[in-house]
């Protein structure tokens, strides 16, 4: 009786934050879901994508009582045994990736907060009315100002802190509950996400309801170094929008180049499509050691941890500007502005400014100063050829490097005057600089590689944020039928095993007509390639969220978008209310909207958070090779795993025998693997015979194409009747069906999750 | 003998069961004969590699055909195996491989029970450790062992750091001639 008291003053507490009273749709079964809520769901999952563990490190270390070897079937000190370690650290991944965006969408709030006050109207324009599908849907609150989304995230913040619990030793001893928490943390960070774009869009009046947004230049060619220039590095506008606020206010934006590498860029070219935005992560470390930049400003993620000393190496200074990485610097937030000019100027001193004002104050006087007194030029071929006739080839660098090439190879190559292995290097080079730190003759190989980048410049389409309500009416027909065949989100980091891959799998895809989704340095990478005609992939394809377009919806935080939509299809097309009802909307996006996520450069936590969101909202990701050491896949295994759905409309459970999609989280080793997996897991069972046909069309040509003729070995599993076979293909298909002993089988007609396990939710909820 | 780093430092183990190192052909092909039912998985870099103008995917299929492994061809190495007139026995990507022969009761590529020698070759080293981990704590049922040219803490049979191609071109022939012996 207890605790039926307590759950109720729970609810009632939880439907006063959401405004439960205010009635824009009823609210479900789960608002602001706890652990075990989603559970249920979790472990459905788990049953058919059972979580597939690479031990990273056979050894716990995290008490006292370690090391303990975890190998073969010891156990720890504590009990724990090898999966579970995994999974207990995966959870703490999903953490680590969750608590940057949420936090930074915490501190994004508190700015705008402080510049407009809570009742700041949130307004996405006029053709986005579902303004915050993850909110609306996990949270169960329509918010309708700034301090709307504090609830949200104050909400993250509370479940972030009970899931981080659950890590300490001596607490959870499950994999499997492991991997339901880390679930949920992949849930939330989509929320935090939201939160913090949509708090950005709002607080800097970025573009939204609009599809086609400025073309940005790309490139550090696109930087104009005869310009004093100021360089942002990381994730968080805050302090970039106020520099160039101060700099038009100032007069000075003529006069000073602003630009910026990684997340940061994205966001600051959807404030100021004159900001340039220099390029991936992978390129971090190259342009700062170029020198070209004068001033280099830091936010938060993603930001070396060395940067002060490479700073000074470049002869740039250096400002912190947010709590998160202060690198032991003075905080010279309440000091004089001029003296801290001068301090940077004449003693070369970096320093910590907390406050963006003063902040983009100093870093403008300091650019202009020092920039005529800085030599900016980009090493010559000569120069080069030089300081590589140092190297003995030892092979040093090869064995530290991260993606495994032989960059003394390269080295050795630019010593002889041949400079076309280091150029077709740098497209493999992820940018760590650990060759150079290796190297015992000191060779500055990264300031070598230098004549090996590309002098020319691209564009990148600015980010547009969320879709469109109004586009999600155009295909959410199409995309659930199957004739849009697919929704392909080719997103996050950049640990490449190369560079280029991106634009051709853009390019691959757009070109047949998929939906094409980009964000992150994903989208920076895909603008770097022209074809014949010299156009970007954002040049070549439209930016509208229809098939064949290339849609770039922003940075890191802009992810939550894709997901979005993904919800957005279900509520806006198919009518289903998505308060609090979080099962039904990832019941049917995993049945009925083939969108697949390609995180190919996957390197931080954060993606393996967002990966890990998108997996429990039903939507499969493929990763790059790096990111088996991610430690957790979750794969079937084909046709021996439970494929078994029920028929909402017939009220009967099915056994389909169809491995659709096949896996949740999937590592390819090579980019062609990857083009005949994308159009694999984006088959539903939903699709119509028209749609599936479609899909079938482009898996077979697209492994005729990279896997060398013949038919995929598994193309029985995804052929109902004949109508699903694609025309072109219809007599091979024929002829290999037939031999197999193929039987033809029903296509169910409302595939659902839901009715084949305990949960809250009926099967009527699924039925629009 | 104090700990072998491996070539590649990512691949650097933490923890205390590592590979066996085996530079002796004669005792790789002993290994390779006693198996039941060994599989050879054959990945992407045998179409990249090769040892004196002859691609390594040709000394795998030359293995394969000497010791009657069957094989498994991961990523796009079915293309180069068509060209070649060769059908592999299976095609997995090497994660649904490894996924597979976790399960001790899986049934094998030739359906006649699961593998009890898995070799693996021409996968990037990366991958191809963090696939032999998972054998190495969930598949006790089975053994690992690598013919690249770098070592492989986390199988059970590795060959050393060749420091030249010459050496790993050697033992190569010298394996093949080895398993033929017994035909």
């Amino acid at each position: 009786m207890a605790e039926v008291k307590e759950m109720t003053r729970k609810l009632e507490e939880i439907h006063k934050k959401i405004k439960a009273e205010i009635p824009w749709e009823p609210v479900g079964p789960t608002p602001m879901p706890e652990i075990p809520d989603l559970r249920n769901w979790d472990m459905r999952l788990l049953k058919t994508y059972a979580p597939f563990y690479a031990p990273f490190c056979d050894l716990c270390c995290f008490c006292t009582y370690g090391k303990c070897d975890l190998t073969e079937t010891r156990r720890g000190a504590c009990g724990i045994d090898i999966a579970t370690q995994q999974a207990r650290w995966v959870l703490l991944s999903c953490l680590m990736g969750c608590s940057a965006h949420a936090a930074h969408g915490g501190h994004i709030l508190e700015f705008l907060i402080e510049r407009y006050g809570p009742d700041k109207k949130i307004d996405l324009g006029g053709s986005i009315n579902i303004e915050a599908p993850h909110i609306r849907t996990v949270v169960g609150l329509k918010p309708e100002t700034l301090g709307d989304l504090v609830i949200a995230i104050e909400y993250v913040f509370k479940e972030i802190t009970h899931l981080l619990d659950s890590t300490a030793m001596g607490q959870e001893g499950s994999y499997l509950d492991y991997e339901s928490k880390a679930l949920h943390a992949g849930m939330l960070d989509h929320v935090g996400m939201e939160v913090a774009d949509i708090a950005q869009i709002v607080g800097f009046n970025y573009p939204t309801s609009v599809a086609d947004t400025p073309l940005i230049d790309l490139g550090w060619a696109a930087v104009d170094k005869s310009k004093p220039v100021i360089l942002f590095v990381g994730h968080n506008p805050a302090t970039s929008t106020v520099v160039i606020d101060y700099l038009r206010e100032n007069n000075l934006y003529d006069q000073v180049e602003v630009c910026g590498v990684c997340c940061t860029a994205l966001e600051t070219s959807r404030y100021s499509d004159r900001a340039k935005v220099v390029g991936p992560f992978s390129r971090q470390l190259f342009f700062i050691r170029s020198g070209i930049a004068d001033v280099i400003m830091t936010d938060e993620q993603c930001i070396r941890t060395d940067m002060p000393i490479e700073a000074s190496k470049a002869g740039s200074s250096l400002i912190a500007t947010l709590d998160k990485a202060m690198y032991g610097l003075e905080d010279a937030s309440e000091m004089d502005t001029e003296d801290i000019v001068r301090q940077m100027v004449e003693d070369k001193k970096h320093f910590a400014i907390l406050d963006p004002r003063k902040a983009a104050e100093v870093a403008a006087k300091v650019a202009i100063v020092i920039a005529p007194q800085r030599r900016k030029e980009w090493l010559t071929e000569g120069e080069a050829k030089e300081l590589a006739t140092k190297c003995n080839v030892c092979g040093m660098c090869e064995q530290v490097c991260p993606n495994l090439f032989n960059i003394g190879a390269g080295i050795a190559e630019v010593a002889k005057g041949n400079f076309d292995l280091i150029r077709e290097q740098f497209n493999l080079c992820v940018g760590c600089g650990k060759c150079e730190a290796e190297c015992p003759r000191k060779i500055p190989i990264f300031k070598i590689m230098q004549i090996a980048a590309s002098k020319e410049s691209w564009k990148v389409r600015a980010g547009r944020g969320p879709i469109m309500d109004t586009e999600i009416r155009t295909v959410g027909a199409p995309i659930t039928l199957g004739t849009i065949p697919g929704v392909v989100a080719i997103v996050g980091c950049s640990n490449f095993p190369d560079i280029r891959d991106i634009a051709e799998m853009v390019d691959e895809f757009a070109k047949r007509k998929y939906i094409v989704v980009v964000s992150g340095c994903s989208a920076m990478v895909a603008g770097m390639w022209k074809d014949a005609d010299g156009k970007t992939v954002y040049e070549k394809y439209p930016p509208a969220f229809d098939m064949g377009g290339v849609v770039n919806v922003g940075s890191c935080v802009a992810n939550s978008h894709i997901t979005g939509a993904a919800i957005k299809i279900a509520n806006i097309f198919a009518a289903l209310p998505l308060r609090g009802n979080y099962e039904v909307m990832a019941d049917y996006v995993l049945n009925r909207v083939g969108a697949v996520g390609v995180a190919w450069g996957a390197y931080s936590q954060k993606a393996a958070s967002i990966a890990t969101g998108c997996n429990r909202l039903g939507i499969p990701v493929i990763l790059g090779p790096h990111s088996s050491k991610y430690r957790r896949l979750y794969l079937s295994r084909k046709e021996e795993d439970d494929w078994r759905v029920m028929d909402a409309r017939k009220r009967e459970i099915v056994d389909t025998g169809e491995p659709s999609p096949e896996h949740l989280a999937y590592v390819c080793e090579t980019k062609e693997k990857a083009m005949v997996m994308i159009p694999k897991l984006c088959i539903r069972k939903n699709d119509t015979p028209q749609g599936r046909a479609i899909k079938l069309n482009h898996y077979i040509s697209l492994h005729k194409k990279y896997m060398g003729g013949g038919l995929p070995e598994d193309i029985h599993l995804f052929v109902r009747r004949d109508p699903d076979i694609p025309l072109v293909y219809k007599k091979e298909v024929r002829a290999y069906l037939q031999e197999i002993g193929w039987k033809p089988k029903e296509p169910v007609g409302l595939p659902t999750l839901i009715g084949t396990y305990p949960s809250k939710v009926s099967v009527d909820a699924v039925i629009h | 003998m104090s700990a072998v780093i491996p070539y590649h430092r990512v691949n650097v183990l933490t923890g205390i069961k590592s590979a066996r190192l085996i530079e002796d052909a004669q005792e790789y092909a002993d290994l390779i004969k006693k198996a039941r039912r060994p599989l050879l998985v054959l990945g992407p870099l045998l179409l990249k590699w090769s040892l004196d103008g002859k691609l390594l995917i040709e000394y795998a299929l030359e293995i394969a055909k000497a010791a009657n492994i069957p094989t498994c061809a991961t990523a796009q190495v079915r293309a180069k195996m068509a060209e070649l007139g060769i059908k592999p026995d299976s095609f997995y990507d090497v994660v649904e491989i490894i996924n597979a022969l976790k399960d001790p009761n899986w049934r094998g590529v030739r359906k006649e029970g699961n593998h009890d020698l898995v070799l693996f070759f021409g996968i990037r080293s990366d991958l191809g450790e963090q696939g032999l981990s998972v054998l190495k704590h969930f598949a006790p049922h089975l053994k690992t062992m690598t013919l690249c040219k770098f070592y492989f803490p986390n199988a059970n049979y590795s060959l050393p750091n060749f420091r030249k191609d010459e050496q790993w071109k050697a033992f190569l022939e010298s394996l093949i001639d080895n398993l033929k012996k017994g035909e």
